[in-house]
C-alpha cells in the first residue's frame, strides 16, 4: 500500500456512533413519521422480535432447531390474557407471569424432547404447537374454546400512587419498543456471557464440548427454557395489543415466521434477529395494503434469501457496520 | 489423596455390543506421573476401552477408580470437570468456526466457574475470570507454536495444527490425567515432534499423567514408560516398551495370528 492509499483512510471518521444515533432517533420518531398503519406493522415486528430472540438463542447459538416457539408464544398470550381478564393485574405482572409460565412449562416439555436427535426433536417441537392449539380449543371452561378470550384490557401500570393505561397505537408502540429493547439487551447479555460461549461450543461440536466438562444436557434444557420465556413475554404483548387471544395463536405459521426471522436475519447474531423481525414481519404486515401481491412479495423475499444470502442478511449488516467504522 | 496409589485404576472392565465382546475383563492402572501406552491391532478394543473409562460409553461390568474415587457411571462431562481426567478423540476435533484463543477459553471455562448459573454472569468477577483464562490460553498457544494463527478460525488450520489446538485445550484445566486416542494419526513428522515435545513438557513440568493409544511404535517406545497390549478385547501382555516389541505374542497378534 502506498502512502496515498493510507493517508485519506487515516482521516476517515467512525460513522457508527452517528448512525446508531440516527437509528435510535428514527425508532423513537417512527410513529410520527409513518402512517398509523406503519406504526401497527412496527408493533407486530417488535412483538415477534421477542420469540425470535429466544429462538435465535436456541437455533443460532446452541444449534437446536425448534418449531415450538408458537406454542410458548400462545401459552404466554393466554397466561397474560387470563390474568388480565380475571384478576385485572397490571401489565408488568402479566408480562412477567407469561414469561415465567412459558419458561417453566418448557422444563417438562424439554426433558423428553431434548433426548431426541435432530429431526425427531424438530417433529416433537412441532407437536407442542398442535397440542397447545388442541388444549386451547377444548379446555373450554378456562380458554372459552374457539371463541377465544376477548376483552383483554389495554396494558395498565400501577407504580405507587401513579397509574396509567397505554391506550393509543402510538403509546403501545413505545411500550413494545421498550420491551423489545430490553429483550434484545437480555439476549445480548446471554450470548456475551461465558454461558453464551458454551452454547456456541455445543452448536459446533457437542461431544467435544462434553469432553471439556461442559454439561451440555443441562445447558440445552436451560436455553430451551430461556427461549420459551422470551416467547411467553412476546405472547403477553400480543394479547394486550390485540385484546383477543384465540386458539389460532398456536399456529405453525407463527413458528415458521419466527424461524424465517432468525435464519433470514442471520442465525447466531443478535443484530440479525432485530433486522429480520423488522424485515419479515414488518414487510408482510405492511404489504397487507396490497393483498394480491402480498404473499408473492413475501415468497420473492424468501427466494432472494435462499439463493443469494444463504447465511441471512447479518453478514451483510456486519460488513456494512465495519465498513463505516472508520480506520483504527 | 494417597501419593503412591495409581492415578487411575480400571478393574475387570467388560463391554459387549450384541454378541461381540469388544472389551473382555480388562484391568489396568496408570501410575502417578507416568506416560503409559495402550497398543493393539485394529479392532482389539482400545477405543471401546477408552470410551468406557472416560464416560462416553457405559461399561457392562467393571470399575473405574480415579485418584481414589469411584467414577464408574459418571458422564463424560462430569469426569472431565470433577475428575480432571480429559480425553482426545481419534478424529481430530476442534470448534471449527471459533478462533484458536476461543477454543482454549471454552476448554477452561467449566473449571473456572464454580456453578452453571455463574457462567451466565457478565459482571466484574466473570470478566476477570475470563481474562485469567485468556492469559493462560495465550501461554499455551505460545507453547504449542500457534501464536501467529491465534485469531484464525480453527477450521482454517491444518490437521496437525488442529491436533495441537486440541492438545493445548486439554491442558487448559490443569488436568491430572489425559487419555490420548491416536494423537499422531495422520499428521506430518514435523508436527509429530512437536506433539511429542508438548506431551513430555506437560508430563514433566505440569505433572500430568498420560495414557496414549498409538500405532506409531517409535513414538510409543520413545515416550511411554510402560505399555499394555490389547488383542481381541482382552489384555495380552504388559511391560516395558522394549520388551513388548520383542514379544512373540505381540508380533503374532499384529501379523494376524
Amino acid at each position: 500500500m502506498s502512502l496515498t492509499d493510507t493517508a485519506p483512510q487515516a482521516r476517515r471518521r467512525d460513522l457508527r456512533i452517528p448512525l446508531a444515533a440516527i437509528l435510535v432517533v428514527a425508532a423513537l420518531a417512527a410513529p410520527f413519521i409513518g402512517t398509523r398503519y406503519v406504526t401497527h406493522s412496527l408493533i407486530i415486528a417488535l412483538i415477534f422480535m421477542l420469540p425470535a430472540h429466544g429462538l435465535n438463542l436456541l437455533v443460532g447459538y446452541t444449534g437446536l432447531l425448534s418449531l415450538a416457539q408458537a406454542a410458548f408464544f400462545g401459552i404466554g398470550a393466554y397466561t397474560a390474557g387470563l390474568l388480565a381478564v380475571h384478576y385485572d393485574t397490571p401489565f408488568y405482572v402479566n408480562l412477567l407471569a407469561a414469561g415465567l409460565v412459558s419458561g417453566l412449562l418448557a422444563l417438562p416439555l424439554g426433558i423428553p424432547a431434548l433426548r431426541l436427535r435432530a429431526t425427531s426433536f424438530v417433529m416433537c417441537t412441532l407437536g407442542f404447537v398442535i397440542i397447545g392449539q388442541a388444549i386451547a380449543k377444548n379446555w373450554i371452561s378456562v380458554t372459552r374454546g374457539d371463541m377465544g378470550l376477548s376483552g383483554i384490557p389495554k396494558p395498565y401500570f400501577e407504580l405507587g400512587p401513579l397509574s396509567f393505561t397505554v391506550t393509543g397505537t402510538t403509546s403501545f408502540y413505545y411500550l413494545a419498543l421498550a420491551v423489545a429493547a430490553l429483550g434484545t439487551l437480555a439476549a445480548w447479555a446471554i450470548v456475551r456471557s461465558p454461558a453464551g460461549r458454551n452454547m456456541v461450543a455445543i452448536r459446533e461440536n457437542e461431544t467435544l464440548a462434553e469432553s471439556l466438562g461442559v454439561p451440555t444436557w443441562r445447558y440445552k434444557l436451560i436455553v430451551f427454557m430461556i427461549s420459551a420465556a422470551f416467547a411467553g413475554v412476546g405472547g403477553s404483548l400480543y394479547a394486550h395489543y390485540l385484546t383477543v387471544v384465540s386458539p389460532l395463536t398456536f399456529q405453525m405459521y407463527y413458528s415458521t415466521t419466527m424461524l424465517i426471522i432468525v435464519l433470514g436475519g442471520g442465525a447466531g447474531m443478535i443484530s440479525g434477529t432485530v433486522f429480520g423481525s423488522l424485515l419479515f414481519v414488518g414487510l408482510t404486515e405492511a404489504l397487507r395494503v396490497a393483498p394480491e401481491v402480498r404473499m408473492i412479495a413475501y415468497g420473492f423475499c424468501l427466494l432472494v434469501l435462499v439463493f443469494w444470502f444463504k447465511k441471512g442478511f447479518a453478514p451483510l449488516i456486519n460488513r456494512f457496520w465495519n465498513a463505516i467504522g472508520g480506520s483504527k | 489423596m494417597n501419593a503412591h496409589l495409581p492415578i487411575l485404576e480400571i478393574k475387570n472392565l467388560s463391554k459387549s455390543y450384541g454378541a461381540v465382546k469388544a472389551v473382555n475383563d480388562v484391568s489396568m492402572h496408570i501410575n502417578r506421573g507416568e506416560i503409559a501406552g495402550l497398543i493393539g491391532p485394529n479392532g482389539s478394543g482400545k477405543s471401546t476401552f477408552f470410551d468406557c473409562s472416560t464416560g462416553l460409553a457405559r461399561p457392562d461390568t467393571g470399575k473405574v477408580v480415579l485418584d481414589g474415587q469411584d467414577i464408574t457411571g459418571w458422564s463424560l462431562n462430569r469426569i472431565a470437570r470433577e475428575g480432571r481426567m480429559l480425553r482426545s478423540f481419534q478424529k481430530t476435533v476442534t470448534f471449527k468456526a471459533l478462533d484458536v484463543e476461543e477454543n482454549l477459553i471454552i476448554a477452561g471455562q467449566m473449571f473456572t466457574f464454580p456453578t452453571l448459573a455463574s457462567t451466565f454472569g457478565l459482571g466484574k468477577l466473570s470478566r476477570s475470570r475470563i481474562a485469567a483464562l485468556r492469559e493462560r490460553a495465550r501461554e499455551l498457544i505460545k507453547m504449542a507454536g500457534l501464536w501467529d494463527v491465534r485469531h484464525q478460525p480453527a477450521g482454517n488450520l491444518s490437521g496437525g495444527q488442529q491436533k495441537l489446538i486440541q492438545f493445548a485445550s486439554m491442558l487448559m484445566p490443569e488436568p491430572k490425567l489425559i487419555l490420548l486416542d491416536e494423537p499422531m494419526a495422520g499428521i506430518n513428522p514435523k508436527i509429530i515432534e512437536r506433539v511429542v515435545d508438548t506431551i513430555q513438557y506437560a508430563n514433566k513440568s505440569l505433572g500430568v499423567s498420560f495414557l496414549v493409544i498409538e500405532h506409531n511404535i517409535d513414538v510409543v517406545t520413545s515416550i511411554c514408560q510402560r505399555v499394555v497390549v490389547l488383542d481381541q478385547g482382552a489384555k495380552l501382555v504388559e511391560g516395558l516398551p522394549h520388551d513388548i516389541i520383542q514379544d512373540q505374542r505381540v508380533r503374532e497378534a499384529y501379523l494376524g495370528g
